[in-house]
């Protein structure tokens, strides 16, 4: 045994401000980010265009738009298991509601948006209200919220939506096309993509309200100290439910999308979703804990895990082994977290 | 790297030897970390059946030197001489197998264990590959009678208070034979009783050959089994004496470096006969009962008794933070309807509990969002959103006024001392124009310099016609602050006497149940 291994970790080492560790922290996950955008590029000419750029922007939309519901979540100190589950449920009553009821899609979608913020709801309640721990209360939710969207849709897809139920999954902004000589379009520039410019504006909003808003540090005291937090007035199950009626809202509206890109409502759609949405929040530093986690850190959480998934299949890595890829990252990151966070 | 370095577990045969032999001896240790010099050059030796004190204020080093004894940190020079043997410790484990144990202020202990589990964790006696539970619970009886204490073996530690479970800690120490015992602020939370059984225990371990490191602010205390004192100030020695041969006064002027005339400032705020808080009748079934007391603008009321006389809970319900099932309470006239801690703050209470870190802070987050987090519509516009500029100022304004000692107001407040923590929850209800501050146990685990700071501002709140309560569990600091002194016992209010007409015999015999002393109302 020497003396040099036995040294115990100083505390004055990595005397650095939270602040700048904040700084730390987001350009470590932008640089990976730019290290994957790099080494995809060289390996695969395709990845590296426009038409890409928004395909990958179009798949990273629905872990984003979870992701920054599960980020809010968590740093209440709390976690939201059933996002998956709800967004198929919003998503296939949305669907029922243009087939079976015949509502207008807009009116149809703000009811599947309803149910999933009605599921975050009685998240909210039953952990303020009736004390159960987050991991159960959205467990039981994950369960009971997969077996409504089956039992309602009887376990079968719906389709036959009509094409403007595509709209919003499959509509793009500032989309140009000519028509060739030869008659047949050119596609000139993709456009933007309605879920991405959704996903942006839904960020902006989100890291507002968490950055500038009364609400949004009300968020981290209850995740820092939730005692000290009420001892000071904060209306502590109140926000707490806030971040879970928010999470389901906005699993909610990931349902809606994502049946609306296939314009078809499947049950059985965003299994493990919530996985997905935890892990982008959790590369993105988000501490399980609770009290700490920011809105573009997130952002990135969820690109890098978009990127991988999209620069793997470019590179025709089998659906098992980038199961394998991801979940190394994820334990990596954590793990330099935690590295960093050693005093 | 020093040659003295241990050979894997070979410890000397060394006789029990006489009371007063050197049992450790620390010399010349400097303990460096990058940018900081934590020890530089302290002496420190600890003799076979004494009781050593360190004292010092926060960030003196005290925590730093405990450390390397009990070999957390190796010292950046400087020689351990224990037993006669030059040593490091390259680890806690190591120090232990030697004889040298800590009880930490926080408690370690598995809370969901047996009082025996605990003791001989990691070390149960087996049979096989089974924990063999007799040996297990016999094992632990001869420890904690060895004590002197009735504490059952098999019952949990979460069932203990805090004193049965520093005894617990205590008797770990013995079963793992430890010659060395480290006790960091042993009594911070026990009561006067509590804090006699443990004396009675520390005279027996001396009596027994152990040499004690004993680390407590209450410098009142340490006359009854303190052998001698060890100064520290910004990681420097001072001087080690015969406690016998110094007073308090001294330690406390060599502590801070200039001599305190006053541990209380001089009170400058007059009670005058306006009631702003009054409450009647309190009652909450199983913590208090029938509670009756009136706060005047100007005056500084102490709430005094035993730990679980009630003082706590009365303030809690008071606040708003535990329901009350009867009984009025009065602000300025008015006849509140508290139901919850934003009611009472809204009404203008505020409360300063007695836990800093678990129910005072959100400890990760900055200086100036926990100074407005109970008045954040202050420092924002109608759409919720914060005002920075208005946020600054006011963080700024308090950090100034209280004097706070922060490298800038976005400093997480964990990384803040004791005492700057306390003046930022003081500076939070400030900014929310609180009309009665609750302060509970406020210079607990707090240096004598910013306890003198809090003092302070606790009178000019006076002074200013805010009403102060001020629950202590020391009595020299009830009797040195306040005007007036409610006396809880068992859940009720013995007695309420004034400040200048009382001491402290009077206020523990109020305390203790046995009502009026002699003639005296």
């Amino acid at each position: 045994m020497t003396m040099t291994v036995a040294t115990p970790p100083s505390p004055a080492r990595g005397r650095l401000t939270d602040r700048q560790k904040d700084i730390v922290q987001k350009f470590a996950a932008l640089g990976s980010l730019l290290v994957l955008i790099v080494v995809f590029s060289l390996t695969s000419n395709a990845f590296f265009t426009v038409n890409n750029g928004m395909t990958i922007a179009l798949q990273v939309t629905s872990i984003a738009l979870l992701g920054i519901g599960a980020t809010c979540v968590i740093i209440t100190g709390g976690i939201d298991l059933s996002v998956g589950s709800v967004l198929a449920l919003s998503g296939v009553v949305a669907a029922l509601a243009v087939k079976e009821l015949g509502l207008a899609v807009p009116v149809a979608m703000m009811l599947g948006i309803l149910t999933g913020a009605f599921c975050g709801l009685i998240n909210g309640i039953l952990v303020t209200r009736m004390r159960l721990p987050p991991f159960i209360a959205t467990l039981g939710m994950m369960l009971i919220a997969r077996g409504v969207a089956l039992q309602i849709t009887g376990a079968r897809a719906v389709s036959g939506l009509g094409e403007s139920f595509g709209v919003l999954g499959n509509g793009a902004l500032f989309r140009i096309v000519t028509i060739g000589d030869d008659g047949f379009p050119t596609v000139v520039f993709p456009g933007i993509p309605y879920p991405v410019i959704l996903m942006v504006v839904i960020a902006l909003a989100v890291s507002l309200m968490l950055n500038r808003s009364v609400l949004g540090r009300h968020i981290y005291a209850v995740g820092s100290n939730a005692e000290a937090a009420r001892l000071s007035g904060v209306n502590v199950a109140g926000v707490t439910r806030f971040t879970y009626v928010l999470s389901g809202s906005l699993a909610g509206l990931t349902g809606c999308v994502l049946m609306s890109r296939l314009v078809t409502a499947q049950p059985n759609e965003g299994v493990m979703y919530e996985l997905d949405a935890i892990a982008s929040a959790v590369i993105g530093g988000t501490s399980l804990i609770g009290g700490v986690g920011t809105m573009s850190g997130t952002f990135i959480g969820s690109f890098v895990i978009g990127i991988l998934r999209n620069g793997l299949n470019m590179n025709g890595v089998s659906a098992f082994t980038q199961q394998i890829i991801i979940g190394l990252v994820i334990l990596l990151t954590v793990w330099i977290d935690q590295l960093r966070n050693r005093r | 790297m020093p040659n003295g370095a241990i050979a894997g577990g070979r410890i000397d045969a060394s006789q029990p030897a006489a009371a007063g032999e050197t049992l450790l001896s620390l010399e010349n240790i400097s303990k460096e970390f990058p940018g900081v010099k934590a020890l530089q050059g302290v002496h420190f030796n600890l003799r076979r059946g004494e009781v050593h004190a360190v004292c010092g204020e926060n960030g003196a080093g005290k925590s730093t030197l405990m450390k390397i004894i009990s070999g957390v940190y190796t010292p950046t020079s400087g020689r351990i001489v224990y037993k006669g043997t030059a040593r490091s410790f390259a680890s806690p484990l190591e120090a232990e197998a030697l004889g040298i144990a800590i009880i930490h202020q926080e408690l370690n202990l598995i809370p969901h264990l047996s009082v025996a589990e605990n003791i001989y964790l990691a070390r149960e006696p087996r049979r096989g590959f089974l924990v063999d539970r007799k040996a297990l619970k016999a094992n632990a009886q001869t420890c904690l009678d060895r004590l002197g204490v009735a504490i059952e073996p098999e019952r949990r530690v979460r069932e203990l208070s805090v004193a049965q479970c520093q005894m617990v800690e205590i008797a770990k120490a013995l079963s793992l034979n430890a010659e060395v015992l480290i006790m960091d602020e042993p009594t911070s939370s026990l009561t006067e009783q509590e804090t006699r059984l443990l004396f009675k225990v520390i005279h027996d371990l001396k009596a027994s050959g152990v040499g004690i490191v004993y680390i407590s602010h209450r410098l009142d205390e340490m006359a009854e089994i303190v052998d001698r004192v060890t100064v520290l100030r910004d990681g420097r020695y001072v001087a080690t004496d015969d406690f016998a041969a110094t007073n308090v006064d001294e330690i406390v002027s060599r502590m801070v470096g200039r001599s305190l005339e006053e541990k209380f400032p001089e009170r400058t705020s007059r009670p005058t006969r306006d009631v702003i808080l009054a409450a009647r009748g309190l009652t909450r079934r199983g913590a208090f009962h029938d509670i009756d007391f009136e706060l005047r603008r100007g005056e500084i009321l102490g709430f005094a008794g035993l730990m679980d006389a009630g003082r706590t809970e009365v303030a809690r319900a008071i606040f708003g933070a535990d329901a009350l099932d009867a009984g009025a309470i009065t602000l300025e006239g008015r006849q509140l309807d508290i139901r919850s801690p934003r009611d009472a703050i809204a009404a203008g209470l505020a409360y300063l509990s007695e836990d800093r870190k678990a129910q005072g802070l959100a400890v990760k987050m900055p200086v100036d969002a926990n100074m407005t987090l109970a008045n954040m519509d202050e420092v924002s516009n109608r759409f919720g959103l914060i005002d920075f500029v208005k946020h600054a100022k006011a963080a700024r304004h308090y950090i100034d006024l209280l004097s706070i000692k922060t490298p800038s107001a976005s400093q997480p407040v964990r990384l803040l001392s004791g005492g700057n923590q306390q003046k930022i929850i003081i500076g939070k209800w400030l900014f929310r124009q609180s009309r009665v501050l609750i302060f509970d146990e406020p210079t607990r685990g707090i240096d004598v310099g910013a306890k003198f700071a809090i003092y302070q501002i606790m009178d000019e709140l006076a002074a200013k016609g805010i009403g102060v309560i001020l629950i202590s569990s020391e009595l020299p600091e009830v009797l040195g602050m306040t005007d007036r002194i409610a006396v809880f016992h068992q859940g009720r209010i013995a007695g309420v006497l004034e400040t200048a007409a009382t001491s402290q015999e009077e206020i523990m015999h109020y305390a203790s149940g046995y009502g009026p002393a002699g003639s005296r109302d």
